[in-house]
């Protein structure tokens, strides 16, 4: 056994001595006791001599120099396959859930792998209904696609993901495997909760490293949710539902240890391997010939900027991404998507049809009118605007309001249940808008609602009630 | 341990006040020939202080047989006791007096290298722990944030400049926390839990690290109980819930503060512990917030935690560490806790000031790239513990000052997507009167809906939902002039909400008070000039306390209401408003 010491901390980033002078491999684990307790570190880099320097997977309070530390000889590994359905782990692969750990017998894999070769890869071509209006008709879902949700503080990133589990995971049927990276306990125990009463858990695993851990497993326990998916698409050629909540975390944990590690400083202060980090992820969160994973991935806007590097390298990976906008959220429309800023690979007459992709344009370019018509309805005011216009601002104010639809995983905090609005029934709706059949109807019926036969009655309702 | 040339003797001093004879000294270095294995070349330094005992140093070990040595270990023995949770200590105490004895104990001292800033170096301290507490002359605390190969960073929560190069440090073997207890219950006492109100000694039932890991997913419960603020705008819109962290953010001089302290005005007599950290800011507004719970009686239940601008940066940045633990030795009792930490930002300034000087280098905004961290970790600790863990919670208010309203800084977005919704505060609403100036657009709570009462839930219904339609249709009119009758009674509905939602500081309403409110706001009764819905409300809210007080007591005991009590009210807020006359439409208002 190879045993070295801790000669040097800082913070998360440990220097490990192994004076005989083998080293362990760069993503080797190691490990040391504390108080009886097992933590891991994993090997980043050879520092030169007889030093190897490593990031810990757990706090570092109470580690001290000359302390022991075994080489493990393997990186970290996570068991994969059924006995992973139903349960929850963390970011080493043990369990979570307060029950047994998984048996040794059953099959586990490295965290670390190559992503799939160029002739193994499939090209996406179908859409994937999620029953939510705004995506559906402006930015459709490739199956077996990566989709991105792009979003400041407090938009509702996590809201629509669960939605997305609630209306997809439990239709889909197939395995899903949700990944927390970085984000609140909380959450993670809701959505346990969650899964258990709704019975979708025996189809699900999940994998947790919240925000309280320390940054070595924020920037690994992504990497552990994904292997888990590539067993499915890989050995038992499966198509794989993979949920990561929220991949900017992985790159800001990254970034808390990377000047720690001897780096310097890139633009915004981020890691200089920024790019090459994301992308050896990303290219692992693919489709191939075998099985295919559909990736939906939440990725938070740092200081509201989609220019911040973290979020820029993201878009490039991805094929259909929602943007949500902190100026829709203000105006109380939630999903607060911002129409203008998503978009899609698929959104093409050859793959949605002639019919929704003409649908979805003529909706963009109204909202792009009523965008530009703004200043000047802001100074001049309505009256100023010539008829058509005015038109145009009614109907893309209808739009906006439609595009709006009540949650079923938010219907404990409004009050309001949930609906699910089938791809036909959404298309149906707007082409009343745009085609001026609705321009009778008041706009706050359009408000908050499923299908254009729920604004019928809304506006019927309002009507009868004399009240808003 | 340092690494030491083999060959050579080892240098060893001893300091006492007399020579020692020669079976002594022969004594001593056959003991330490045995001890480190190699040849030991004793020097002896006459130090008349040491009349009692004598000090042996070698290299960076140090044998204490001072007097003021054995009396330090006697008191540490004796300090370990008050750790015997809640027993009698009487016994234990005969018991270590009668079985003490002073030991030559091998002890680690260190050397200070660098000093300056808060921060310093030492040197030696071989087996120091990240996160230890170390002891510097003149009583000074320090705290390990780095262990280099042949030094030791830490931060010092004292006055640097009693500390100069070369002076010695000695290890505690703990790290880093605060005593805790029932008795801390009405005191203000500074970030390392030392009383500083001037009220004597606090006996502490324990002590807890600052730094401790947050309960994981399957210690936790959804939240489900109510946390009432008394505020009608956040109880009905925002409300919060035990084990909810909620965040409090808007510029200087919006009422940030108020918020919380009506917050805990409002904790009175719900079994509610109260913990405020306050962190940078001016002491005597902090004096002045104390003066405030005193008068109020809200101070018998409150725990002030005072950091304040004038305290080391290290202060500043364990005192929310120090709070939260105190809050946690409560909520591991079952009991609820809530804690507000005013401010963070301030607490990231503090942070980043630190991270500087130990060199780390800067990201964005110059803060270090762990800010985030920082406060994750804290914030995470405010849970609501599974009933298998006793049920109890933390429910956190930070507070977060923006410059010029901007909520997408760096500071201000890191914490929103920590906490489980916001509370934005805008100037431009204070200073119109509208107090507590709450923006609805953009405040949002995540969780706290499940946590309402039925009575709160139903009476509440869509009301932020609909102030946030009016605001915005209140700027797309404001240039228009021929609005439809339509939009003409939106808006002066959305007018006499805002009117509702307005609240003096420290007049907490009762929950059927505002559910009363709500009712009737929602059933469109108080359709009368904005500027008159208050006293108009009020008047509602007399006569149906007067004609069914049952029912108030009902909605307060139990937060329930049913359909036959909705119908009550709202036939009792129909008849008050008959007699004074003010039934009319609001179309005839209007036109008036």
């Amino acid at each position: 056994m190879n045993i070295g010491t801790i000669a040097q901390i800082s913070g998360p980033v440990i220097d490990v001595d192994f004076p005989d002078g083998t080293l362990p491999r760069i993503r080797e684990a190691l490990s040391v006791e504390v108080d009886g307790a097992r933590r891991v570190m994993e090997v980043a880099q050879h520092t030169g001599g007889q030093t190897v320097r490593c990031v810990m997977l757990s706090a570092s309070e109470g580690l001290c120099r000359g302390l022991p530390v075994v080489a493990t000889g393997k990186t970290i590994e996570v068991p994969v396959g059924k006995a992973t359905l139903g349960r929850m782990f963390n970011v080493l692969g043990d369990p979570i859930d307060g029950e047994a750990p998984v048996p040794a017998g059953e099959p586990h894999w490295s965290i670390h792998r190559a992503p799939p070769s160029f002739e193994e890869l499939s090209p996406v071509v179908e859409i994937l209904e999620t029953g939510i209006k705004v995506i559906d008709l402006l930015e459709p879902y490739p199956k077996g696609g990566k989709i991105g949700l792009f979003g400041g503080a407090g938009v509702g990133k996590t809201v629509l993901i669960q939605e997305l589990i609630h209306n997809v995971a439990m239709e889909h049927g197939g395995y899903s495997i949700f990944t927390g990276v970085g984000e609140r306990s909380r959450e993670g125990n809701d959505l346990w909760t969650e899964m258990r009463e709704s019975g979708v858990s025996a189809n699900t695993a999940l994998v947790f490293g919240q925000m309280n851990e320390s940054p070595g497993v924020r920037m690994r326990v992504a990497l552990s949710g994904l292997t888990m998916a590539e067993y499915f698409r890989d050995e038992e050629h499966r198509n794989v539902l993979l949920f990561i909540d929220n991949i900017f975390r992985f790159v800001q944990a990254g970034s808390e240890v990377s000047t720690l590690l001897g780096r310097m400083p890139s633009a915004v202060g981020y890691q200089p391997t920024l790019a090459t980090e994301m992308g050896e992820l990303q290219e692992r969160i693919t489709s191939t010939r075998n099985g295919s994973v559909t990736s939906v991935q939440a990725v938070y806007v740092p200081a509201d900027d989609l220019t911040d590097p973290a979020p820029a390298t993201t878009f490039a990976h991805l094929d259909a991404t929602t943007v949500l906008s902190r100026k829709v959220a203000e105006q109380g429309i939630y999903p607060a998507v911002d129409p203008l800023e998503s978009t899609s690979r698929i959104l093409e007459p050859e793959l949605v049809g002639e019919e929704h992709y003409r649908i979805a344009r003529r909706v963009q370019e109204i909202l792009q009118k009523y965008s530009e018509l703004q200043d000047i309805i802001a100074i001049l005011g309505m009256e100023e605007l010539g008829e058509e216009d005015r038109l145009t601002v009614m109907r893309a104010r209808k739009i906006q309001r439609f595009l709006s639809q009540p949650f079923h995983v938010a219907e404990k905090f409004t009050g309001t249940p949930g609906v699910y609005v089938p791809l036909s029934e959404t298309l149906r709706g707007f082409r009343a808008i745009i085609s001026g059949e609705m321009d009778e109807y008041p706009e706050a019926a359009f408000f908050n609602v499923g299908t254009i036969d729920d604004v019928k009655k809304k506006a019927r309702d309002m009507e009868d009630g004399g009240a808003l | 341990m340092a690494t030491r040339d083999a060959s050579a003797p080892l240098h060893a001093v001893l300091r006492s006040a007399e020579r020692p004879t020669w079976p002594q000294e022969e004594r001593m270095l056959s003991f330490l020939e045995r001890k480190y294995g190699q040849l030991v070349n004793l020097e002896w330094v006459e130090d008349p202080a040491l009349r009692d005992g004598f000090l042996l140093r070698v290299g960076l070990d140090t044998y204490d047989w001072s007097l003021e040595g054995r009396l330090r270990q006697f008191k540490d023995a004796m300090s370990h006791l008050e750790r015997a949770d809640g027993q009698d200590v009487i016994p234990l105490i005969r018991e270590t007096v009668r079985s003490w004895m002073p030991h030559v104990t091998i002890e680690e001292t260190g050397e200070v290298r660098t000093v300056g800033d808060g921060i310093a170096t030492v040197s030696g301290l071989s087996g120091a722990m990240y996160g230890e507490i170390l002891l510097f002359s003149d009583g000074i605390r320090g705290m390990v944030q780095e262990l280099r190969r042949d030094e030791v960073g830490c931060i010092l929560f004292g006055d640097d400049s009693a500390i100069e190069s070369g002076s010695a440090v000695r290890r505690t073997g703990r790290t880093a926390g605060v005593p805790v207890g029932e008795e801390f219950l009405g005191r203000v006492v500074n970030a390392l839990g030392a009383p500083i109100d001037g009220r004597g000694e606090i006996r502490a039932e324990g002590y807890r690290p600052v730094e401790h890991p947050a309960p994981g997913i399957l210690d936790r419960q959804p939240v489900n109980r109510p946390m009432e603020t008394g505020l009608l705008a956040i109880d009905a819109m925002f409300p919060i819930g035990r084990g909810q962290r909620e965040l409090i953010i808007g510029d200087r001089q919006t009422g940030k503060t108020a918020i919380a302290l009506d917050t805990m005005l409002n904790q009175k007599g719900k079994d509610v512990i109260c913990i405020y950290v306050a962190i940078g800011q001016k002491a005597s507004s902090i004096a002045q917030l104390v003066e405030s719970l005193r008068r109020r009686g809200a101070m018998d239940y409150t725990i002030v935690v005072s950091a304040s601008a004038s305290d080391p940066a290290p202060l500043q940045y364990i005192a929310p560490y120090a709070g939260c633990a105190m809050a946690e030795y409560f909520m591991e009792q079952g009991r609820d806790v809530l804690i507000v930490y005013d401010d963070l930002s301030k607490h990231a300034v503090a942070y980043r000031a630190l991270s500087l000087l130990l060199g780390r280098s800067p990201g964005r905004e110059a803060y270090p790239g762990d800010v985030f961290y920082l406060h994750s970790r804290l914030l995470e600790r405010a849970a609501h513990l599974s009933a298998a863990k006793g049920g109890g919670s933390i429910t956190a208010l930070p507070i977060v000052e923006t410059q010029a309203g901007d909520v997408s800084a760096y500071i201000p977005t890191n914490i929103i997507s920590i906490t489980d919704g916001q509370i934005f505060l805008e100037s431009e609403l204070f200073f119109a009167g509208q107090r507590p100036a709450v923006n609805v657009g953009l405040s949002v709570s995540r969780v706290g809906g499940a946590a309402q009462t039925r009575a709160m839930k139903s009476a509440s219904g869509a009301i932020r939902l609909e102030l946030a339609q009016y605001r915005e249709m209140e700027v797309f009119t404001q240039f228009s002039s021929d609005l439809d009758e339509a939009t003409k009674r939106q808006l002066l509905y959305g007018q006499g909400l805002m009117q509702l939602l307005r609240q003096p500081q420290y007049h907490p309403m009762a929950q059927h008070e505002q559910v009363i409110t709500l009712l009737c706001a929602m059933a469109h009764l108080l359709h009368v000039q904005p500027s008159e819905v208050p006293a108009c409300n009020r008047a509602i809210l007399d006569y149906v306390q007067a004609h069914a007080a049952d029912l108030c007591q009902d909605i307060d005991r139990n937060g329930r209401l049913d359909e036959a009590g909705r119908g009550r009210i709202l036939a009792l807020a129909r008849e008050c408003l008959e007699k004074r006359g003010q039934s009319g439409s609001v179309s005839e208002h209007a036109q008036q």
